[in-house]
């Protein structure tokens, strides 16, 4: 297989999952915006969705203010922003056009209808209402794209740097949300613990679909430490970090088995892994959960690009 | 190196017991310098087989297989892949700082004869610790040959450097006892080696001890072979001697007249180069 055939592949998926990513992050800060407020406090939650989706920089160069509006075309539908998920979804698009043969009729189908309809989209929706529906459509759309690819391709290279885009992006997305919480501050007249904080962390665990999953998991309350359980260390947690480097680690040793060699991406990747089994929680919290989220991103980016250099270009 | 392991323990008895308890220390970690592909343990009977973690964080499996039964077999088969770390063992679960492994037990307790041995070494080679730990190695080596007659799981280091032979057990047993007499902290790792000699079929699993070496960390010392661990080992359970890191350790209830039989398959898995 060429190495750009794998590096669309890689990015196609990627791109997908970073769709829909973006419209869980907007879907949360949604209902972070209406919680209700009984005081006069500052209301960071559209800032600390820029921060979570990586491009506060870019933004501010656009747009003097973080409030809904400016914050939902940023992230949605603005051409600047390359990640926006129009973005996304042009490029993902053209990505699947530049690969076609090595796409299913379904997963081309899911693609490009999905790009179709997102010109009827036009610049924007014109209230909160289409825009949740969007939101939805966006969810939806990379969910069809995803469920063909495991459906019907075939289990070989193609297959394994597919779903090693999709596993790439979702452990970065995934430690990004988790770093929602350092950015959301309590305001001052709140207590940690307190309804707001309860509020905060279980619009955070919607946001990833695992509010009734943390209920089967540990049958208490909603406390910080659990919820960075869930989402890092644990197995059964299929967007957990640990959930998504076992998927990356088989991926990658399925194509250095096919390949009769492997290289710094596999050794990455089980440095990584191993790092995550040997973890506890109250280690991670003690060091602080904020330096831990940090440090995995850019382990997690090197991974990214260890892949690019040896299998991608 | 892509190592593939199959070990079976076999019991056998004249008198078949009623039950069998087993606490089963088989399944390696993944660390610094190897990840587990892919790891199964077997059991001839069908029992539920649960997991744990011991205090030195070595994976535990235990169960209880009901009789009555003629013999019990373990087996485990799995694929490791090791990387060269040049003897030094890092990204490994720690569950204490290295001063508890300077506690002595009853299988490495020093004797005089040990003492000396140890203090001759350093007499001869000065007080830096990594060339006065190779220099031990090799004249340890040298010094005590390989046997599997006269010793059993039960020698004593002190036992066995009295005689000057022993198996990997024992020859790491006296490694150990040597570095803490001189102020080291060691531990005893059991585990498995591949051979380059090609002989893939072996009698039991190997064993090999760890020192701590300040500002380096942990360092593996095989003294049976006389090198520093290298990708060929595959590290599995540590503790403070044999005991600690037995592969299988377990009790009886009745039956009588019970022989072993440990079988292990060390062999290198599909060629592949590593880049």
């Amino acid at each position: 297989m060429l190495s750009r055939t794998a590096d669309n592949l890689y990015w196609l998926s990627r791109y997908v999952e970073r769709a829909e990513y973006l419209a869980r992050i907007l879907d949360a800060t949604q209902r972070l915006t209406a919680l209700p407020l009984a005081y006069v406090g500052e209301s960071n939650e559209w800032e600390s969705a820029v921060a979570t989706a990586g491009c506060a920089s870019a933004f501010f160069r656009h747009y003097d203010e973080a409030n809904e509006e400016n914050v939902t075309h940023f992230l949605a539908f603005s051409a600047d922003n390359s990640s926006s998920i129009r973005s996304c979804f042009e490029l993902a698009r053209s990505n699947a056009r530049a690969v076609r043969t090595a796409l299913t009729v379904e997963m081309w189908d899911a693609i490009n209808g999905t790009w179709l309809e997102l010109k009827r989209y036009g610049n924007g929706p014109n209230s909160r209402e289409e825009l949740s529906r969007f939101l939805r459509w966006v969810q939806e759309s990379s969910l069809r794209y995803d469920g063909s690819a495991y459906r019907t391709m075939l289990r070989n290279d193609a297959y394994w740097f597919s779903r090693l885009g999709v596993y790439i992006e979702r452990a970065d997305n995934t430690a990004r949300i988790l770093d929602v919480k350092y950015h959301l501050l309590l305001p001052e007249n709140e207590r940690v613990g307190g309804p707001l904080d309860y509020f905060q962390w279980a619009a955070i665990l919607r946001s990833v679909s695992a509010l009734t999953a943390y209920h089967w998991v540990y049958r208490e309350s909603l406390k910080p430490w659990l919820v960075g359980d869930l989402l890092i260390l644990r197995d059964e947690m299929p967007r957990s970090l640990a959930s998504c480097y076992q998927a990356i680690v088989r991926n990658l040793d399925d194509i250095g088995a096919a390949y009769g060699r492997q290289g710094a991406a596999q050794r990455q990747a089980r440095g990584i892994r191993t790092r995550l089994q040997n973890s506890q929680m109250d280690g991670i919290f003690q060091r602080g959960l904020h330096e831990f989220i940090g440090e995995f991103i850019t382990e997690n980016n090197r991974l990214g690009s260890l892949v690019t250099e040896q299998f991608l270009v | 190196m892509r190592i593939r392991i199959s070990h079976a323990t076999k019991y056998i008895y004249e008198t078949p017991p009623s039950e069998v308890t087993q606490v089963l220390r088989l399944t390696p970690r993944n660390y610094d310098g190897q990840y587990v592909a892919a790891w199964h343990i077997d059991l001839s009977r069908d029992c539920q087989l649960i997991q744990h973690e011991d205090a030195f964080g070595n994976i535990l499996h235990s169960f209880t297989a009901e009789g009555p039964f003629d013999d019990l077999t373990v087996a485990v088969e799995g694929e490791v892949d090791t990387q060269d770390t040049n003897g030094v063992v890092t990204g490994t679960v720690e569950k204490f700082p290295p001063q508890l492994y300077l506690r002595e037990t009853p299988l490495t307790q020093s004797d005089p004869a040990i003492a000396d041995f140890a203090e001759s070494v350093r007499n001869a080679n000065g007080k830096e610790p990594l060339p006065l730990l190779h220099r031990m190695l090799g004249a340890l080596n040298r010094e005590m040959a390989f046997d599997t007659d006269p010793t059993h799981s039960a020698t004593t280091a002190s036992e066995a450097f009295t005689l000057r032979r022993g198996v990997c057990q024992d020859l790491t047993h006296v490694f150990i006892s040597c570095a803490r007499r001189l102020g080291f902290p060691a531990r005893y790792i059991g585990g498995h080696f591949h051979r380059a000699d090609g002989v893939t079929a072996q009698d039991a699993g190997h064993a090999w001890a760890e020192v701590h070496v300040e500002h380096l960390g942990w360092v593996g010392f095989d003294p049976t072979n006389g090198i520093c661990t290298t990708e060929a080992h595959v590290r599995v359970a540590m503790g403070l001697d044999y005991l600690g890191a037995a592969p299988v350790r377990g009790t009886r209830f009745g039956g009588g007249g019970e022989t072993l039989k440990v079988a292990v398959h060390v062999d290198q898995a599909r060629r592949q180069t590593q880049s």
